[in-house]
Parts: C-alpha cells; sequence; structure tokens
C-alpha cells in the first residue's frame, strides 16, 4: 500500500519532469524556435524580468475571484433546476428539452449577447464562466435525483417524512454523488472558458495578462508562463475539491469522484 | 394465540365470518373487502380480490404464497404506501390514510439510508418532536443493543454485513415505535445461518416490546417457526387461500412431527 502510494506521487512527477526537460533541451539545441517557443528556464526568467510577482498575483487572484463567483452562481442555479426537473416531472417536462438545446453551445458563442445584457464589467465574466459550471452541474443533479433508489423514498415515507423534507433529508443527499461529479467537471470547464471571459474589456486577470502580451507584440514568455499558470491553477484548486469531495461522501459512498 | 383452527381451510369470503367471531378491540388491523387492480378499472390485472383478515394485537401473521400472490402489494396497502382499488384497512380502528400512521415497515433490501451510520439511521427513526436530540441518540443506542449492533454505531451501511443491515433497519423501524411491524422478505437476500440468526432474533425482540407482526415470506420454514397464523394467499387474482393457526410452543423444532405436518399442510395448500 505505502509502496503504491510512493509509485503513484513519484511517477508523475517523474513523466513532468521529462517533458521540462525535453523541452529545455529541445530549446538549447536549437531544435525549437527559442523567439516563438522559449524553453522553460528563458521563458520564466524573462516573465520575471517582465513582470513582478505583485503583478502576476494581482492576475491571478482576480481570475481565481471571477472563477469562483462565476462557479458558484452555476452550481447554485445548477443545483435548484436539476432537482426541481429531476423531481418534479412536469418541470422536467419543460426544463429538460430548453437546458439539452442551449447545453451544447460553447460559452464562447454566448460572449456578444453577454456584452449585451451585462455589460463589459464583471457580471458578464461571471455570466461566461457561470455557463461553464451550470451545464455541468445541472445535468449530474438532473441524473442524479432522477435515478434515486426508490425503496429509499419509500422508507422515509413510512417515517412520515414527505414533501419538502423529503427532498431536502433524502433526496439531495442521495442524489450527491453524482452532484460531486458535476461540480468536479463544472469546475474544469469555468476554467476552461477562464481567457475567453477575460476577453471581454478586461484590465486584470490570467486572460488579460496573456492576450495584452500578444496585443501588445510583448514577450512569448509570459504567454507561456500564463498559460502554465492557468493548468497550475486548475491542477490544485480540482486537487482541493477532490479532497473535500473525499471527505462528504467517500466514506459512505465508497469512492470518490 | 389462536387456538384449534388448524386445518380450518378459508376461501374467499369465509374470511368474513372471522371477522364477526373475534372482538373488535382486539384487532390491530382489520382488512375489509380489499381489491386491488392496476390500470382501468375492469381492464387491468387484479392483483388482490376481496381480502378479509384480522390481525389481533401482538399476532404474529404470515403472509405465506407464490410470486404473484398479492403478498407484497397487500402488505404496502396495510402500511399506506399503496392504496387499495376498493375497500378498507384499519389499524386500531382508524382507517389507513397513507404511511406514518403507526406502521413500522422492514424491506427485502434494507433501505437504509448509505449517507448515514448505523446510529444516525436509527435516530432518524424517531419522529417524535418532543425527543430531543440527544435522547434520540440514548435511545437509538438502546434500540442498537437490542438488536445486537452496539459496537456498529458508527459505521456505514457500506461497511456493514447484510445482516448487520437487516438489524439495523429493524431498530429503525422499531424508533417509530410502531404500532404494527409490517415485514416483506425481511430476510430473503440473507444466507441460511444468518436467517435463523436473525429469525430468532426477531422472536425474542418480538417477546420483549410485544409488536403486532405482519411478515411477507415465499419460504415455508420461516413462516412455521415464527407465525401464531399463517395466511396462504393463492395466486391469480391474489385471495386468501387457507388460514392455519400454528399452535406449537416456542421454540420451534424443525424435526418435530407436528412441525412437519403443518409443512406438509401448507405444502399441499401452495402447490394445489
Amino acid at each position: 500500500m505505502n509502496r503504491e502510494r510512493l509509485t503513484n506521487i513519484a511517477l508523475p512527477l517523474i513523466g513532468t519532469l521529462i517533458v521540462v526537460a525535453v523541452w529545455e533541451a529541445a530549446s538549447r539545441l536549437g531544435a525549437i524556435d527559442p523567439r516563438v517557443f522559449p524553453g522553460p528556464v528563458t521563458a520564466i526568467a524573462e516573465a520575471a524580468g517582465r513582470l513582478s510577482a505583485d503583478t502576476v498575483g494581482e492576475h491571478m487572484a482576480w481570475s481565481l475571484f471571477r472563477v469562483f463567483s462565476g462557479f458558484a452562481l452555476g452550481v447554485a442555479a445548477g443545483v435548484v433546476i436539476g432537482v426541481l426537473a429531476g423531481w418534479y416531472r412536469w418541470f422536467g417536462l419543460i426544463a429538460r428539452p430548453l437546458i439539452e438545446l442551449l447545453r451544447p453551445i460553447p460559452p464562447l458563442a454566448w460572449i456578444p449577447l453577454a456584452i449585451i445584457w451585462f455589460g463589459l464589467g464583471e457580471p458578464s465574466k461571471f455570466f461566461i464562466i457561470f455557463l461553464g459550471a451550470f451545464f455541468p452541474v445541472v445535468t449530474a443533479t438532473y441524473h442524479g435525483v432522477t435515478n434515486v433508489d426508490p425503496i429509499l423514498v419509500r422508507a422515509a415515507r413510512t417515517f412520515g417524512v414527505g414533501g419538502w423534507s423529503l427532498l431536502a433529508r433524502i433526496v439531495l443527499p442521495a442524489a450527491s454523488p453524482d452532484l460531486a461529479t458535476g461540480i468536479r467537471i463544472g469546475w474544469g470547464l469555468s476554467f476552461g472558458v477562464l481567457v475567453a471571459a477575460e476577453l471581454i474589456a478586461a484590465d486584470r486577470g490570467l486572460g488579460y495578462m496573456i492576450m495584452n502580451e500578444r496585443n501588445t507584440g510583448g514577450s512569448v514568455s509570459v504567454i507561456i508562463v500564463g498559460i502554465l499558470l492557468i493548468g497550475f491553477l486548475n491542477l490544485l484548486t480540482d486537487a482541493a475539491i477532490g479532497s473535500a469531495i473525499q471527505r462528504w461522501i467517500g466514506r459512505w459512498h465508497g469512492s470518490g469522484v | 394465540m389462536t387456538v384449534g383452527r388448524e386445518g380450518h381451510s378459508q376461501v374467499g369470503s369465509g374470511a368474513a365470518t372471522r371477522v364477526e367471531a373475534e372482538p373488535s378491540a382486539g384487532s390491530a388491523i382489520r382488512i375489509s373487502n380489499v381489491t386491488k387492480s392496476f390500470g382501468a378499472p375492469g381492464h387491468g390485472p387484479t392483483v388482490l380480490r376481496t381480502i378479509d383478515l384480522t390481525v389481533r394485537e401482538n399476532e404474529f401473521v404470515s403472509l405465506v404464497g407464490r410470486s404473484g400472490c398479492g403478498k407484497t402489494t397487500l402488505l404496502n396497502i396495510i402500511a399506506g404506501l399503496e392504496r387499495p382499488t376498493s375497500g378498507t384497512v384499519e389499524i386500531h380502528g382508524r382507517a389507513v390514510r397513507g404511511p406514518g400512521q403507526g406502521q413500522g415497515v422492514v424491506f427485502q433490501q434494507h433501505a437504509l439510508f448509505p449517507w448515514m451510520t448505523a446510529l444516525r439511521n436509527v435516530v432518524f427513526g424517531f419522529r417524535d418532536a418532543s425527543l430531543s436530540k440527544s435522547d434520540k441518540q440514548e435511545r437509538a443506542r438502546e434500540l442498537l443493543q437490542l438488536v445486537g449492533l452496539s459496537a456498529a454505531a458508527d459505521k456505514y451501511p457500506r461497511e456493514m454485513s447484510g445482516g448487520m443491515q437487516q438489524r439495523v433497519a429493524i431498530a429503525r423501524a422499531l424508533a417509530l415505535d410502531p404500532e404494527i411491524l409490517l415485514m416483506d422478505e425481511p430476510f430473503g437476500a440473507l444466507d441460511e445461518l444468518t436467517r435463523i440468526e436473525l429469525q430468532q432474533e426477531l422472536l425474542r425482540i418480538w417477546e420483549a416490546r410485544k409488536k403486532t407482526v405482519v411478515f411477507v415470506t415465499h419460504s415455508i420454514n420461516e413462516a412455521l417457526a415464527l407465525s401464531d397464523r399463517v395466511i396462504l394467499l393463492a395466486p391469480h387474482p391474489g385471495r386468501i387461500e387457507r388460514d392455519l393457526a400454528i399452535d406449537l410452543p416456542r421454540p420451534r423444532l424443525r424435526t418435530d412431527p407436528r412441525f412437519i405436518a403443518l409443512h406438509e399442510e401448507i405444502w399441499k395448500g401452495l402447490s394445489s
């Protein structure tokens, strides 16, 4: 078990190190043009020269704030609509086709509308990120609620539990493993549309940092570091959410999501 | 205990005679003229037809029959989980209008809430709003002790064996302090040894807590080991075929000639 855990941590690290080493070597040996694709050492050094840690930190903080706000709104709306659509047949009949109609539309396609509806400030960015979280959460919640084991509902009813109490105390917890899957996927998608959301007249955030560098003919290094930072932040926060989910449902459900 | 009704066979409305013969004061459950059919009236299959049955207080009654004889449907109707197409069910003189009117139910699957520990599942069973949280926990621990599971209070259902899960389910049903306990093949999914063990436990609990029990099973041995009365249901449509008093002292031995004779009698009733 211990040995297995060590392998589980060591192998991904070794893999990453090999890729970074090959990247650095390719750049030093001249296999890739450092003007369009600098090696990792050069990229970090150059980026550090152009931007202070404070500036990068501020961009990161704004991006995280936006992702979290849009995500929280998406989860809240997704859970409420998903539960209602799964539990009340008539509401499901109305809501389901609408959700299925809108779900495949990429959040990017909403940007023009978002600007018209919400202007150029934060709300339009929240909206794009909201869309990233909302659809996976609403779909997973609906699925979870419609698949609650009927025997649990019958058992609860024998104790005289019904109505909203049944929904809150039995249906929602029973659907929570599906809900957790939706939250996890939704968080990833929210992050995925971050750069797109920050294309809308932003003056801070990692997406802005990347696009601004491109538009002003700045350094490729900053773009590369910015992209990696987005990936890195997502990795960290996803791990945090994963372990929170594990604490939430791991023991009774058996496995994490 | 009902005496001297061995071999007394009743078909259809014959059961009505029983009702008159018994004083209503002692009856815990009174099922009158219950019919259940699915689908449009006169078109869907009739699952139960004109069932009349009276269960006396503290009586242990088993419903036995083939699949499709409607025994589970009848139990669900008493539980208030299904409505009869016609006829009435009364518990201690009150018409059943839904679940949660003093019927405790134990299902074939354990039906425990998987996100709650054993203790919290039992605590859930206490619906009495006047009890404080700590009172409920204390009483839940007593019930877990009654079913022999004190040590497993903090385990989740998936961490327990099938037998343990059913013990918790019984404790949870008892938390309701039900007037009647309805059990739908509760030991059907367990292995033979666990099954016999739980049958003995159930008898012990039944004697300690004095409950009226209606027990659905397809095992003749199980019905004979437990019941004061065995009701044989016949299928298509579900109806009462026979009503047998099991007047044997407990604990009952499967090798007892009377046990064997009754087994034979029920077997014949089921295969006719």
